[in-house]
């Protein structure tokens, strides 16, 4: 249990920024993912933590207590490797015992904990294993149980699921949120996969070319990204280049590349100029795509409809393209020249097929907009 | 569509199927084949004549007198205490060489290891530069280095570290040094080819988990890489042992080695060769004994 804090953190390699002026505050016993692409600094950050790298500049602390120049075997931190890194040489029983055998811990009592350990992680009776002939789950599974038998202040994970097969790596992570609860530990867990992230974390903090972007709870993050990198990592979207061509109290007509003019609601004052340059993101799960019976009566250049004064938004296009994924249906649409996309679950048994006409509608609320330099515009 | 499956009966093809034909072990034991003729060849033969010579008297004409069976030369040898004395300094020179190529090669190659680009480069190149020039030249070139005259005691006299020159050569630290100068090389080799494959995470584990920079290394690395330390263990241990050239070179000691030379200079084939066969039972429990309590510490050579 205890409080991790970053501040400033620093790495450069030479030339090159690693990590940039990373600050955040690790709560007690949360389980936070550094989510962000490879390169984005997110395992370096971890390293750092674990003191199995030197931060250029910036503090850590663990428990109120400056880390920073303590080396990794003086810190109570410990790491679960991406390729797990268990001792080949030493039995899986020895593995899970050696954080306890550094620690000085008599024999007898280190052989329970470690069994104990096993019997958690559901590896009971793979003591006189030779680690090297378990399966990449079974590793993954004793990597956990000797990280955490040392009882560390933090756990750290450096894409443990990564090296799994999909089936087992979604097993894993229930498996892994249970452990946390379990033993109320701080973890901090990297990935680049957000489908992990949304499952594990308590919070998300996001990374990209070296800093932290954004911290907070996966509805959050989702919901509210603090910029267009963010929107377009946590899935899939439409991005629409537009222009904001009339700016009133509460909307903001934009022209969009799709050829139609869009309103977005605003809840008073919108922080845009007439003549900006916006990019809309549409995400698919508020999209509505429906066979265009009223095709023939829309104009490609027509206002957006208006019913009762609410802001829905429409416009037509041709579907292009069917791509079906099980449990979802994509549909890649050309309106006036210009593709995006809108999805139904697999069960909707009324299918599309190229070539149709079709009406994609969404509320005009659900639509996030940035500027050219990433960040959001509140509306 | 034809479907009827074309033969090409070429004399390759025919070779290969027959020895597709051969079970697993046949078709090892031809791939071997020049191999065990060629040991058979430089190494089984003469030492047969070797065997069959260290049992036939001495005789005052010829370097041996054929076709006589006798433990004479045995005897000799056995009894002889002198001879007994250069056994026991040829085998400390061998067991002070081997145990310091072995720190110094363990250090090295941990050293080539972990660093990276043009420091690695320069490293091993440095390890294989000394092959370059032959064993002999490089001896004798530590004549002038370790001399009382000589550059390194008039470093240690300039830097006051010494008040009187020190005589390394001719002597034991002279043989000492020019042999580790030898069979180093070939103890990086051994133990780097084993390091390389290792995985840096693994050692990392073991500074997360709380091992200090010597115990993680102590715990993990030496383990994994005993298979490189026996072999480098072995390959100084009996070059040493039956080291030639540095003790030739550089004391005026009596090995193994150069008692042998003087045997054969002296006409007395049956007592050098009878000295050579039990050296070579000497090396060959001595090895043994290397194998057996190096894989105790976590080799994984089976001692066949």
């Amino acid at each position: 249990m205890s409080e991790i804090t970053l501040s400033e953190l620093e790495k450069q390699y030479g030339d090159t920024t690693a990590v940039e002026d990373v600050s955040v505050d690790i709560r007690d016993g949360e389980l936070l993912c550094l989510l962000g692409p490879s390169g984005s600094g997110k395992s370096t950050t971890l390293r750092m933590i674990a003191g199995l790298e030197e931060p250029t500049s910036g503090e850590i602390t663990i428990n109120g207590e400056d880390v920073t120049d303590q080396s990794a075997y003086e810190r109570n931190t410990s790491t679960v490797f991406q390729d797990w890194a268990l001792f080949p040489h030493k039995s899986v029983l020895e593995n899970v015992a050696f954080g306890l055998k550094m620690r000085d811990v008599p024999k007898e009592q280190r052989r329970e904990r470690a069994e104990a350990m096993l019997e958690r992680v559901q590896m009971g009776g793979y003591g006189d294993e030779d680690p090297t002939n378990l399966s990449g789950g079974q590793k993954q599974r004793v990597a956990l149980a000797r990280s955490l038998a040392v009882n560390p202040d933090v756990l750290l994970l450096d894409e443990p699921l990564s090296n799994l097969d999909k089936r087992l790596r979604e097993d894993m992570q229930i498996e892994l949120r249970e452990i946390h609860e379990d033993v109320e530990e701080t973890f901090v867990h990297v990935t680049h996969d957000q489908d992990e992230a949304f499952t594990l974390a308590d919070r998300i903090g996001i990374m990209n070319e070296g800093e932290l972007i954004q911290v907070g709870e996966p509805t959050e993050v989702y919901e509210n990204p603090a910029n267009r990198f963010i929107e377009g990592f946590l899935g899939d979207t439409n991005f629409v280049e537009s222009e904001a061509v009339r700016v009133t109290d509460d909307a903001v007509h934009v022209e969009t590349e799709l050829g139609y003019e869009l309103v977005l609601p605003s809840d008073g004052d919108p922080d845009v100029t007439e003549g900006a340059e916006l990019t809309l993101s549409l995400r698919p799960e508020v999209l509505s795509i429906e066979q265009d019976a009223a095709a023939d009566s829309m104009e490609g250049h027509e206002q957006p409809v208006l019913a009762d004064g609410s802001t829905l938004n429409a416009v037509v296009g041709t579907v292009e393209n069917v791509l079906y994924r099980g449990s979802t249906v994509r549909y890649s649409v050309s309106v006036n020249g210009t593709s995006m996309f809108a999805e139904r679950t697999g069960a909707n048994t009324d299918a599309l097929t190229a070539g149709e006409e079709v009406r994609i509608e969404w509320e005009g609320d659900d639509v996030l907009a940035f500027r050219p330099d990433g960040s959001q515009v509140t509306l | 569509m034809t479907e009827t499956p074309t033969r090409v009966p070429t004399s390759i093809a025919a070779v290969r199927e027959r020895i597709a034909g051969q079970s697993s072990s046949n078709r090892a034991l031809l791939l071997m084949a020049p191999l065990l003729a060629f040991e058979l060849l430089v190494f089984v033969i003469p030492f047969f004549i070797l065997l069959r010579i260290s049992f036939a008297e001495s005789s005052a004409n010829f370097v041996y007198a054929e076709g006589t069976v006798s433990l004479e030369a045995y005897a000799s040898v056995l009894t002889n205490e002198l001879l007994w004395s250069i056994v026991g300094y040829s085998f400390l020179i061998g067991v002070v060489v081997t145990v310091l190529s072995v720190l110094i090669g363990l250090f090295y190659a941990y050293a080539i290891w972990r660093s990276t680009g043009l420091v690695k480069s320069l490293l091993l190149f440095s390890v294989v530069l000394p092959l370059l020039t032959t064993l002999v030249i490089r001896t004798y070139a530590f004549r002038p280095l370790l001399s009382p005259t000589g550059t390194l005691n008039e470093i240690l006299l300039s830097l006051g570290l010494l008040s009187e020159p020190i005589s390394f050569y001719p002597g034991t630290i002279a043989v000492v040094i020019g042999q580790l100068y030898i069979v180093l090389p070939y103890a990086v080799l051994a133990i780097y080819s084993v390091l390389a494959t290792m995985d840096w995470h693994v050692v990392e584990a073991a500074r997360d988990l709380g091992a200090s920079r010597p115990r993680s290394i102590l715990e993990v690395v030496v383990p994994q890489v005993m298979p490189g330390i026996i072999v480098a263990t072995v390959i100084s241990f009996a070059w040493s042992v039956g080291a030639y050239a540095a003790p030739g070179v550089l004391s005026s000691s009596l090995t193994f080695a150069i008692q042998v030379e003087d045997m054969m200079y002296g006409m007395r084939y049956p007592e050098a060769g009878a000295f050579s066969v039990l050296m070579l039972l000497l090396m060959l429990a001595s090895i043994a004994i290397i194998f057996t309590v190096l894989n105790r510490f976590g080799g994984e050579f089976d001692l066949a």
